[in-house]
């Protein structure tokens, strides 16, 4: 055995021990090694490895602390002071970088914004994670679809029958009804809706009046917020008890007040009423079979939930003895159902969550650009530092403290850019928050704080990574003694960086494009009628009972080309009925119509084309006559339908015309098959305005609804506004997506200006050379801009498939779509080609013009 | 510095370091005592107790030369200072003033 002690055990010391006492207790103990070595080596090493454990105790360690403290504290001075001198030196480098790295922070932060509170809506309620809403999964002839409508009662068989469920709740979220409440003169329109009594303990809106037990118990209560209650009666104390008339036709009591809807809350409503009182009004509320209000249920802790949707199921089928097995209810998570509200077929398909995410790769996308500026102008510039670096080094440098240099240099310019970025925020955030529709604040709390900590770090990190590890490689002889060329690796990197910069540029802007040309598609298309100059009324108080009247008084004002009411509003989905029978339909079949009342003229006014037939007719006795769309005809596998009859709900129909096919629905849905019949629930009045003649038949109409309907503010909307609103997440994502491509392309440009600039500078010589020999300003301009070709055109090649299969995924969403034209590509490739010469030429060509003499004189 | 007391073990180590006078080190000091006490103690114990009197100022310390036997490193000597040796003088007393207290007892 050698005369050593146990070397593990000597290296744990020498790691922990303090070093002013080290060799006096490595002397002893080496000292009373060797003597016990005598006796038994084994026991003698055991010994020392047990002694240096004792000496593991704080007295001996060594202090880590005081030493690393002002020892850091003196490098990373120097390392700011370093990295100021860089900045003021090469100003141009850091205000490229600054600027990109700012509004490419600015554009996270945004996204931050937007996508934090996205993730928030619906989170409030108390009970979140045990709420759920009940769906349905409905067969149809095309595949199943979902629906979020449930039967009136099932709510309180729910809460009957199943031991599983706490409370439950119907109310009417997806529809909120706009209605007039009056306190003695004062009339008021809001927004209601109606829910059962246990309401309040699932949902956390909550009360300044009233026991949340209570408020909703009694039919004649209605709840109002506190913005209503100041609306009605100018204050929002002592109302409890007081009275409102609802429609002028019913007495409610207010029962409690209501904090303001938190804006977090995807629905927003003024007041509510009790779903009794609904019922009493709608007896088809009271059946299985009629889907309309929702249905939500508190679960108890613990609840399986697999298990509680096949015995809601069950339940289903047992209430309406089978008749309604094309029916599937389940539950799901409240709180999910906002960002996860899509489903395709039956299965959850994303929703809102979509967009969250592309906007968050678009926000890391854009800096991760602004960092490769940074990160490339650092590696082009390292020969001018490639000398400090070799001079640290040379004086003892270790690479790991070359490498927090840098990595606190990337850091102190990625915080000067954040604090840029925030003044930004602040300054661009209105213009924002009307551009995605929503009132965001920047909260200052711990974790937006730490959350930006968080980003410095990370962008800092990611930015000055590559320049640290790649400069702090060097060795120090190579260095000193000038040799170093530019590496073919390091030129390769810089390149693909730029590659990758670009590519991502060229993608935003082809889906940009895109986005806006299916835009613009669905916005002119031809949809089947005419949306344009269209008021639509809702008939209430005196207009609904003699509507007649009311829209011949209306005919007679000026500029009114034609009046008619419908059942529908012709933007979207309003209620559909398998309750049509025609000679050979399959008895299973569950397919829904869509249901459009319509009033005489409406096919006329809205200028939706017929195939065939004719429309209803004052002329006729039209009550038991029915009108098709195309796709239903087809639908149906009728041949020469006019004359024949089918049932509607029972009733022998004949059917009479068949327009042409028309969207009543958004473009995501193909033309689904529809009906017109006569009908007298039309609650939307529609009036057919000449053009140019809005103001003067608006203030005219106000005039004359005041007389004619007393109490009832008038209310309108235009048709095509309600239409456009169908592609209000279209809208969205296309404005944004604009800016943020622009703000892309500008960072890149800046990238590439620097770089551009930097070998400009460096080529002076060359330059300079190549003219006196008689090169000419084109040659030199070509020579440079070459490179930068080269790269663009490579970043082309591999963006276009890219944008490709990125372009044709998104338009996947829409049934109706335009077509990929091969130019949206070439043109987004060229356009990035042009802007990257542009940026490139205007150097190049004052670089090229440079006279020899300046550039040759001083070596 | 603040603290003066002295610990039994520690009284006993500075004892050897005052016997030994000025050649006192880490091993010399383990030896005499395992001799004295006739049992094992560890050497980190010594050296806690040497690093504690020299904070408190009752010994001082010097570096002595290189030698063979402990892998080229230097001895540490330790030596009493004026104040410890007060401490010890102090200690002795107060320990034999209250020791002639004891009356005669038979412990027969």
């Amino acid at each position: 055995m050698k005369p050593y002690p146990p070397k593990n055990a000597l290296k744990f010391l020498r790691w922990f021990c303090r070093e002013d006492y080290l060799e006096e207790i490595e002397g002893d103990l080496t000292e009373v090694f060797r003597k016990n070595l005598a006796t038994s080596p084994r026991l003698a090493r055991r010994k020392f490895t047990w002694s240096v454990i004792r000496y593991f105790r704080p007295e001996f360690i060594k202090s880590f602390k005081p030493n690393y403290h002002t020892y850091t504290f003196a490098m990373f001075h120097h390392n700011l002071l370093i990295a100021y001198r860089n900045f003021i030196r090469y100003k141009s480098s850091f205000f490229i970088n600054l600027i990109g790295l700012s509004t490419g922070l600015a554009c996270a932060l945004f996204i931050y914004l937007w996508v934090n509170d996205e993730l928030q809506v619906d989170k409030f309620h108390t009970h979140g994670d045990r709420l759920y809403q009940v769906k349905e999964n409905v067969e149809q002839d095309g595949g199943m679809i979902t629906r979020i409508t449930t039967a009136g009662p099932t709510a309180e068989a729910l809460a009957n029958e199943m031991p599983e469920v706490e409370y439950a709740v119907t109310n009417t979220f997806d529809r909120i009804f706009n209605e007039v409440l009056s306190v003695e003169d004062n009339d008021i329109k809001a927004e209601g809706l109606y829910a059962s009594s246990d309401f309040f303990k699932l949902f956390s809106y909550d009360l300044l009046e009233g026991d949340k037990n209570q408020v909703l118990s009694d039919k004649k209560s209605i709840v109002i917020t506190e913005d209503l209650a100041t609306r009605l009666f100018g204050t929002t104390e002592n109302i409890v008890g007081k009275t409102i008339e609802w429609q002028h036709k019913k007495q409610y009591l207010v029962s409690g007040v209501l904090k303001n809807i938190p804006a977090l809350s995807s629905v927003k409503f003024d007041f509510i009423l009790t779903f009794e009182a609904f019922k009493d009004d709608n007896d088809w509320a009271l059946s299985w079979f009629n889907t309309a209000p929702q249905t939500f249920v508190l679960l108890k802790e613990g609840s399986d939930i697999e298990l509680l949707n096949k015995k809601i199921a069950e339940l289903l089928r047992t209430k309406t003895e089978g008749k309604a097995s094309h029916r599937t209810p389940f539950i799901t998570l409240y709180a999910d159902s906002y960002l996860y509200g899509k489903y395709e077929n039956g299965k959850q398909a994303g929703g809102r969550i979509e967009y969250v995410r592309l906007f968050s790769i678009i926000a890391i996308f854009i800096v991760l650009i602004a960092c490769i500026n940074f990160m490339n102008l650092s590696t082009a510039r390292a020969t001018r530092r490639i000398k400090e670096v070799g001079m640290k080094k040379a004086i003892g440098a270790r690479r790991s403290s070359l490498i927090l240099q840098y990595l606190s240099e990337s850091s102190a310019i990625v915080l000067v850019s954040l604090l840029f970025a925030i003044g930004l925020v602040f300054l661009f955030l209105p213009q924002f928050n009307t551009i995605v529709g929503k009132h965001l604040i920047v909260n200052i709390n711990s974790s937006l704080i730490l959350g930006l900590v968080g980003v410095v770090a990370v962008t800092g990190l990611v930015a000055g990574s590559y320049p640290a590890l790649y400069l702090s490689k060097f060795s120090p002889v190579i260095v000193l003694k000038g040799k170093r060329n530019s590496l073919m690796g390091e030129v390769w990197a810089r390149k693909g960086l730029v590659i990758f910069q670009f590519s991502l540029s060229i993608i935003l802007i082809v889906s940009v494009w895109v986005v806006y040309k299916q835009i613009q598609f669905v916005q002119n298309q031809n949809l089947g009628y005419n949306k344009d100059n269209i008021l639509i009324l809702g008939s209430e108080g005196k207009v609904s009972e003699q509507k007649e009247t009311f829209i011949s008084e209306i005919e007679q004002l000026p500029g009114v080309k034609a009046v008619s009411s419908s059942g529908h509003d012709m933007t979207g989905h309003n209620g559909g009925t398998y309750g049509i029978e025609w000679p050979g339909k399959n008895s299973e079949d569950r397919t829904e119509f869509e249901r459009m009342p319509a009033n005489y003229g409406l096919i006329e006014m809205l200028g939706i084309e017929m195939k065939e037939g004719r429309t209803f007719s004052r002329d006729y006795y039209d009550s038991a006559s029915i009108i098709f769309n195309e796709a239903a005809i087809k639908f149906m596998g009728l041949t020469d339908p006019i004359g024949k009859t089918v049932k509607l709900w029972g009733m022998q129909m004949q059917i009479i015309g068949v327009t042409k096919d028309f969207h009543f629905d958004s473009f995501h849905e193909k033309v689904k098959p529809a009906f017109f019949w006569k009908a007298p629930y039309t609650g939307n009045i529609m009036i057919k305005i000449e053009a140019g003649k809005e103001q003067q038949v608006i203030a005219q109409l106000e005039k004359f609804y005041h007389t004619f309907n007393p109490g009832f503010p008038l209310e309108y909307r235009f048709l095509d506004t309600d239409y456009q609103s169908l592609y209000a997440a279209e809208q969205r994502v296309s404005t944004l997506s604009k800016y943020f491509a622009g703000l892309a392309i500008i960072i890149s440009c800046l990238g590439l200006f620097g770089l551009a600039s930097f070998t400009a500078e460096r080529r002076m010589k060359e330059i300079g050379i190549r003219k006196v020999l008689g090169s000419s300003d084109f040659a030199i301009v070509q020579l440079l801009t070459s490179d930068y070709s080269k790269m663009v055109i490579m970043a082309i090649v591999i963006a276009l498939p890219i944008s490709y299969f990125v372009a044709k995924s998104w338009l996947s969403n829409f049934a109706f779509k335009i077509d990929l034209e091969w130019w949206y590509f070439v043109g987004a490739g060229l356009s990035a080609l042009l802007i990257a010469w542009f940026t490139v030429g205007l150097l190049t060509v004052k670089a090229s013009r440079i006279n020899p003499t300046e550039c040759l004189r001083s070596e | 510095m603040k603290d003066h007391s002295l610990g039994e073990f520690e009284e006993l180590v500075l004892l050897v370091v005052a016997a030994h006078h000025d050649e006192a080190y880490g091993v010399s000091i383990l030896e005499s005592l395992e001799e004295h006490l006739k049992k094992k103690v560890n050497i980190s114990a010594i050296h806690v107790a040497l690093k504690r009197m020299e904070d408190k100022g009752f010994v001082r310390s010097r570096f002595g030369g290189i030698t063979e036997d402990r892998g080229g490193r230097r001895k540490k000597f330790y030596s009493i200072t004026a104040l410890g040796k007060r401490m010890l003088d102090q200690q002795f007393s107060l320990r034999t003033i209250l020791y002639k207290q004891i009356p005669k007892i038979s412990f027969s």
